[in-house]
Parts: structure tokens; sequence; C-alpha cells
């Protein structure tokens, strides 16, 4: 192997540095390694991605990073000290961290008094602290609820506040833990257009790379608690195998991206057409003119006609608080509506409501939620036991389970010790085990890295029983299901085959659903991740033995050659005519180079006889 | 002297009793239901502005008096209450409490409900004491078709009213204690009062997270339900339950130290800021003594007219 050019694009590379990470690591009080040997520099305006798999190391730094937690080993240097007593005290009034659960930050009462904690602490009067706070939540669109208390607010609505609560402070960097997970595409441009527009220093974990290549230009990548690449945003995603070899590659995500509307035309003959409640024939689930209210008398569902035939493939978006879940929570007989719901043609109602757990199997947004045993097997079990399955059977069937989610080998560890792919591939195999006839998944990729997603996506794939599928995830939509309905208000506004709702860009307005720049983004990556063979000239920077008329010698040179090669680049437009940068850093195999005798320039110290 | 008894046929047991009951348990289900209904907005109110500056009562004596006298004042009154021995005594402070709550017009239906939190409790108490109070000498005993160990006191049954009346009248008076101003401010009025910091920020802080665990252990539950969980007498529901809880707590714990991170990353040194700057004046005090001298006369007509 050789080692190539890393020719980078241009980041800032001069002037006083913001953090300095000396050879930090961290031990979990259970022995793990969170981080070993991390260093890495941040400068004043830099917008840095954190990237890496599930249990890389990215959290811990940034708590390391804002003081929360203390190295075991190395130094955090802030602003050219030790981030450490007084030094400490003034970097967390000027670092606002954003954390992955807005519950967590929301610790006061109402969300002004939330907003006007940060700036209170900085040391501002009462007044001025209300300004700031009014401020930052009118920049969230959320001056309106003001004094609402955090528990009534939305997903959203929370995460939203929690980032006003750092905006107040007006930081001069922000850390973000996945900022975005969970929010629907409306609200997620809300947050992009607001980050974008920060000044400051910005530190982002996501595992949303689309997400981070519109955000950030510097990306730092982790593996197993260590500094794996420290590239530009563009070569990260234009580097497959480096995405590949660390779990982050999204590739599998650009396949149906199309380049115009028309693009990508789908064969809808073979799928099922789009039925509603008026259409003739018997559904598996039927539900005419339903109404849920909560026991507030808030009006949760309205008017709710939808027929779901067996064998169906069904997604529901719209935006956060659109009735999606209770929804679903409906269906599987956690609450009950007023209006016809009608079960393989049987209504259902008192008793059979009941009982509608064997019929129906919902996998919850967060899979925490559904586990709770001491082991994974007395997990995937459980369901079964209250089926009243015999110990062989729950055996066979636990084991066929696991199997399917690929955790084979799990069945003593305990579910709380999992990653969080490995939970949601659990919590997937406790419903398969009851082997329901109607699988509901709720947001099944929130909290995923690529490469767990695009493991549940092939498990799913291959499941052949009635899906509903709630997601704000247009690619698991597009991958997983052929029939739409956007729900906003809580009531059905559209029943779509999948490409006329992909097509409906009006429907991107009205509900938030606009994915836009992620088709943009996607596009850009693509032509960045165009890889073909050429032969072209470059040079190259490594080590190996090479001869110069008798002399053989080995060290660290760099010279230029032509051979033939795979390397990503970029193209002007399609089909035209094109350079390719002889520098341009491509990794790649030099098979019989070693013995190749070539000239180059020789300083006196590198020669070594 | 000895005691007066009536004898009255059996039949009448469930007329004076399980009827009387029964008739409680709708009214109370029925007005529970209607107060929920009543408190449930027709709209959601204006965020964009305190909560309690939007109410008509805002502008009561009691949403302007200083919270450190408001609490001292509430707290001696309800003592007073609890050691009231007589029924009239005890129905005279229940008048008091009904007019304070009128004052600052706290909404009926909201009344309703903090009361009917109490009906259950009480009702009991009016149901088991008349007939489990030892007999005095003078008590006047009521035994249904000649089943001696079945006898009804008047004695208790006017125990149990006293009771009931104090306990209606000091639970009227957390209205006006906790609705008249924000939960933050009263906790800062009584770590004036010499309550430790640590404590107030431990009660602010639960109050504000009881709803989350809360809505995390409604999540469990449903995760329960829809694998088929149903609560039996058996040592599986035990185990399950047992589970539930260990995981409630575990999450509960692993929440606690972040919320606690995000305390900290947001400059937090073990102090809240204060919510609003405390001043006493001296209609503060006027307020207070008033109150109290009402409070002092009561003591007086139960200990000493009545």
């Amino acid at each position: 192997m050789h080692e190539t050019h890393e020719i980078r694009e241009s980041r800032p590379a001069a002037g006083p540095l913001l953090f300095e990470a000396c050879g930090l690591s961290y031990q979990y009080p259970d022995g793990t390694t969170a981080l070993s040997g991390v260093s890495a520099e941040i400068r004043p305006g830099e917008r840095v991605a954190l990237a890496g798999q599930n249990g890389s190391g990215k959290t811990t730094l940034i708590k390391l990073l804002s003081g929360l937690l203390a190295p075991a080993g190395g130094q955090v240097r802030y602003r050219d000290n030790p981030l450490a007593g007084e030094n400490l005290d003034r970097a967390r009034l000027e670092i606002g961290v954003l954390f992955q659960d807005p519950d967590d930050q929301l610790f006061m009462h109402t969300i002004i008094e939330d907003a006007a904690f940060g700036p209170r602490q900085q040391g501002l009067p009462q007044q001025e602290a209300q300004l700031a706070a009014g401020r930052a939540l009118d920049r969230m669109g959320l001056l309106h609820l003001a004094y609402k208390a955090p528990h009534n607010l939305s997903f959203g609505q929370k995460k939203r506040a929690a980032l006003a609560g750092l905006l107040a402070m007006d930081p001069e960097v922000l850390l973000l833990d996945e900022p975005t997970a969970n929010l629907d595409p409306g609200q997620e441009q809300v947050f992009l257009d607001l980050l974008k527009d920060f000044s400051g220093t910005l530190i982002c974990i996501s595992h949303d790379l689309i997400f981070l290549y519109e955000l950030c230009q510097r990306a730092i990548v982790l593996d197993h608690g260590m500094v794996q690449h420290d590239y530009t945003m563009r070569e990260l995603v234009s580097q497959r195998q480096t995405l590949r070899e660390h779990g982050l590659d999204f590739s599998f995500r650009m396949v149906v991206a199309p380049e115009s509307p028309d693009a990508g035309t789908e064969d809808t003959s073979c799928r099922p057409r789009p039925v509603s409640a008026n259409d003739p024939g018997r559904g598996l689930v039927q539900l005419q003119n339903y109404c849920y209210r909560y026991p507030d008398g808030t009006t949760a569902l309205q008017g709710i006609d939808l027929l779901i035939r067996k064998g169906e493939h069904i997604s529901v978006v719209g935006e956060n608080g659109a009735g999606k879940s209770t929804l679903l929570s409906c269906l599987t007989g956690l609450c009950q509506g007023r209006g016809e719901y009608l079960y393989d043609g049987k209504t259902v109602t008192g008793r059979a409501r009941k009982r509608m757990w064997r019929k129906i199997g919902m996998v919850f947004q967060d899979c925490a939620d559904q586990l709770f045993c001491a082991s994974v097997r007395e997990e995937v079990s459980f369901g079964l036991r209250q089926l009243g399955c015999s110990r062989p059977e729950t055996a066979a069937r636990v084991k066929e389970a696991l199997s399917l989610v690929r955790l084979e080998g799990f069945e003593d560890r305990v579910p709380l010790h999992l990653s969080g792919g490995e939970r949601r591939r659990l919590a997937l195999a406790c419903i398969l085990v009851m082997e329901p006839e109607l699988l509901i998944l709720d947001e099944p990729t929130a909290g995923l890295d690529p490469q767990g997603e695009q493991l549940l996506l092939d498990i799913l794939q291959k499941l052949h029983t009635t899906l509903l599928l709630v997601s704000h995830d247009i690619f698991f939509i597009q991958q997983l299901t052929r029939r739409t309905l956007v729900m906003h208000q809580g009531r059905i506004m559209e029943d779509l085959p999948m490409q006329a709702f992909m097509e409906d860009q009006r429907l991107g307005d009205l509900n938030g659903l606009s994915c836009m720049y992620r088709l943009r983004c996607t596009r850009d990556i693509q032509a960045l991740q165009h890889e073909h063979e050429h032969t072209h000239e470059h040079q190259h920077l490594h080590a190996h033995p090479h001869r110069h008329g008798d002399m053989v010698h080995e060290h660290l040179h760099e010279h230029t050659h032509t051979h033939a090669h795979r390397f990503v680049h970029t193209h002007p437009g399609r089909d035209q005519s094109h350079d390719h940068a002889p520098r341009r850093y491509h990794e790649h195999d030099h098979a019989g180079h070693d013995a190749q005798p070539h000239e180059h320039m020789h300083k006196q110290t590198d020669e070594t006889a | 002297m000895a005691e007066t008894i009536h004898h009255i046929p059996l039949w009448y047991l469930p007329l004076l009793v399980i009827l009387p009951i029964a008739a409680l348990w709708a009214g109370v289900t029925g007005l529970r239901k209607t107060a929920r209904k009543k408190t449930a907005a027709d709209r959601d109110p204006d965020w964009s502005v305190p909560p309690l500056a939007d109410q008509s009562q805002s502008g009561s004596f009691l949403h302007k008096w200083d919270v450190r006298c408001k609490i001292v004042t509430i707290v001696v009154f309800s003592f007073v209450v609890a050691s009231l021995g007589h029924l009239a005594a005890a129905l005279a402070a229940v008048a008091l409490s009904l007019s304070v709550a009128v004052m600052i017009k706290v909404p009926a239906a909201r009344l309703m409900l903090r009361l009917l939190a109490l009906a259950g409790f009480l009702g009991m108490l009016l149901v088991v004491m008349p007939f489990t109070v030892p007999v005095h000498p003078g008590d006047t005993l009521v035994v249904f078709g000649g089943v001696e160990w079945l006898t009804l006191n008047f004695r208790g049954l006017l125990l149990a009213s006293t009771i009931a009346a104090r306990a209606v009248a000091i639970a009227m008076l957390m209205e006006p204690l906790l609705s008249t101003a924000p939960l933050p401010v009263t906790l800062h009025g009584l770590c004036r009062l010499g309550v430790p910091e640590m404590a107030a920020q431990m009660v602010l802080l639960s109050n504000r997270y009881v709803h989350v665990f809360s809505h995390e252990a409604r999540r469990m539950s449903a995760g329960m339900q829809v694998r088929g969980f149903r609560k039996r007498t058996d040592t599986a529901t035990l185990r399950t339950v047992a589970n539930f809880l260990g995981m409630l707590f575990v999450r509960s714990f692993e929440r606690t130290e972040r919320v606690f991170d995000a305390m900290r990353a947001r400059g937090y040194q073990d102090r809240f800021p204060e919510p609003v700057n405390l001043r006493l004046c001296a209609s503060d005090l006027l307020i207070c003594l008033a109150w109290l001298a009402a409070a002092a006369a009561l003591v007086v007509w139960d200990r000493i007219i009545l």
C-alpha cells in the first residue's frame, strides 16, 4: 500500500486555536474505552461534523470538549488554556451544548424561563435576560408559546425551545448532538436555516450525512474511540471506501434520488393500486369516520377513512403532531375513539380491542419503551408467553426471530447494554416473533447510523406481512411502501400512490415534507462519488524499495508516474469532456510498482544506502 | 348519663348506608367528569403572556400579596383549622376558605377537582367512623334489626363530619396558596423563609419531570400491552411489573444525570436564578394580621364559646 497525498480543500489553517484536544482518552465506569488518543484542533468559525457509528465516542468527545466530563488522559485546551477552573466556568457561558433529548435540556417551568436561564447565569439582569430569551424564542418561531410548560409542547417544539435556550446566551460555540433526529422535514429545514446563519464555531454530531454535508465544511471521523480521518466534508462524502470502512456509507440511500421529476418512472401496473375506504372489497383494516379526542378534549383524529388490504405496504407521513402516532394507538387498541373500526370484517370494540395485540404488532419510535426484560431471550419470548406457546415452540421461534434480525448469539445479552441499532432490531424481533398480520413501524430509522439503517432496510424488505410505516424518512418510505397517506391536523389529507406522492411538490409545501435540499445534496454527492477507471499522470508520496541504476534503496519520496486506476472525481457535467486533476487525493494499489525503476530527485539527508 | 338507643329494621341499612355510598360514588364520578370537561380549555390559551397575568382574577389581593406573608399566614391558618374541635367552627372555617376562593375567582371546576381528590378518603371516614367509634355515655345510637354489633353512633358521624369539614377548609386554601403565584415564586418565598434551597430546587425539578416520567411510564406500559401483557394474580405478572419498575428507575436515573449535565452546560452552579425580587410592604403585613386575627377568633369561638 502506498502512502498518498491528501490534497485537502481550503480550511482555516492559521489564527488562534479555539479547542485543542491532545491525546484525549476516556473510560466509562464499567471499564469500556470510549475514547483513546484523540487529538484535534478546532479554530474559531469552523463548522465541524463529528461522524461515526453508534458507540464510536462522538457524544463523549462533545462532553469532554464542553467540560462535562474530565478526560482520563490527555488535555482539552480552550482558548489556549486548560479547560478547568475559571476557564471552564467561562467556557460554559460561551459554549452551547444541544443534547439529543430536548426534555433533558428544558428543565425550567416555562420555555421563556428556560431560555432566560443561560443569560441569567451569564450575569444579565432579569429584564435583559427576559428580552434575550424572547428574541431567541422569536427566532425559533416560539414566542407565541413563551409561557407554555415544556411538557405540553410537541417534540419538534421542544427541540426548537432547547436551541432557543442556547441562542439566548449568544454562544460563540455550538456543540450539537443529533440536532434533527426525529424531526419532520419542515422543522429540520428551520434548524438548518438557523444553523447556517450562525456565525460562531459549530461542532455537530449526526448520522445524517446529507444534513452534515449541507451544514459543515470539515468532518472528523471517529471509530472505536479514535480519530480515523480529518477531512473536508466534501472529501468525506466522496470517499465511499472510507465511509464503508466506518459504517457510514449512505450511498444506498442515493439510488433513488431522481435527477428530475420524470426520472425513475415506476411501473405502477404491478403494484397494488391505492384504495380508499369507499372502495368495494374487504380489507384487513377499515376505519370509517373515525375520531379520537384526548381526555382533555383536544381533537387528535377526525373523520378518518382508511382501508388497508392484506399484503399492502403503506406509509403515513405528516408533520410532528399531525396525529400519526394516535392513529397507530387506535389501530393497536391502545386508544379507543368514535367511529367504525373493522378488522378483517369484524367490528373492533370492547373485548376485541383488547385482543388486537394478537393480530397487530407495533415497533415504537423509541425502542427503549418496549424493552424491559433482563435478557434478549426473555425479551423476545415475552410475547410468546402471553400467547401461551409451549417451551419448545417458544425456543424455536425465538431462535428464528433473532436470526431474522441478525442477532444470533445475543440471547443472553442485556437489552439495556446493546447499541442503538441492535436494540432497534431486538424490538423488531420481539414483534416479529409473534407473527402479526399487520406490522406497524413508528419511525424505525430514528437514531440509527447508516450501517444500521441499511441492515434494517434489508430485513424489512424481506418481510411479507402487511406493513404500515410511519416515518419522515422519504427514502425508507420509497423503498418499503407503495402507497402514502398524508396526515395533517388529525385528518388524512391525501391517499396517494408512491410516485404521485413523490412528484407532488404542493404536499411538500403544505405539510413540511419538502426534501428539496436533500435531493440537491444527493445529486452533489453522487457527482463527488462518481468513479471510473482512468489512466493519467499523477504524483505519489510514498516509501518503497526501488532502483536507481545499480542502487536499490527505500525511502519516502515523491514522484510522478502514469497508470490506470479507479478514483473518485467530479465531472463538470454529463457527457462533457473533462480533465482529471493529477494531484487529486485518491488511494489505490500499484501492482508491481515496487520493482519498477524510476528516477527522482534526492536530497542528501533523504538518501539511504 | 346513659346512651339513647333507637331500634330500626335491618332493611333501613341499605337505605341509610349503601344507597348514600352509591349515590356519593356516582356523584363523585359524574362531578369528576364534569370538572375535567370544564377545566379542558375550549381553545388554546394565549401562551405569549404569563397565565396568571392573563386571568381576570389576577388583580386580587392574594395575587399581589407578598408570597412569604401568604405562605406563613395560610400555613398558620391551616394549623388553626386542623385544631378545631366543633363542627360549627369547622364549618365557619369552610365558609372563610370558600369566601377567599370566591374572592380570587378560582374556577369552580378546579376547586371541585381538588375537593374530589379527597372525596374517597372522606367518604370512607363518614361511613366507617359512625360504626366504629367507642360508645360514650350520652351517645345516640341506632341499632339495625336488633344486630348489636351493627350500631350507628351519631357522635361518630359528627366527628367524621368535623374532620371532613376541616379537611375541606384546608384543601380549599391550597388553591389561594398555590395558584395565585407561579410555583418557582412560591418556592423562592419558601427559601426566603428558611427552607433549604436544595429542597426547593428538588421540588421544582420534580414538578417539571413528574410529567416526563409519567409519560415514559405510560409509553412503557403501552409497549407491554401491545405484546399482550395484562395484569394477573401470578408470579409472571409480579416479575414483569418488577422489570418494568426497574427499567423505569434506570431510565429515570440516567435522565437525572443528563439533566444535571444540561444544567451545568448552561452555567448552573448550585443556584437557580431568583424568579422575582421580593419586597415586603405595609399592606402585606396588614393582610397577614387581619387573617391571623380571624384565625384567633375561630380558636376562641371553638375553645371558649362553643
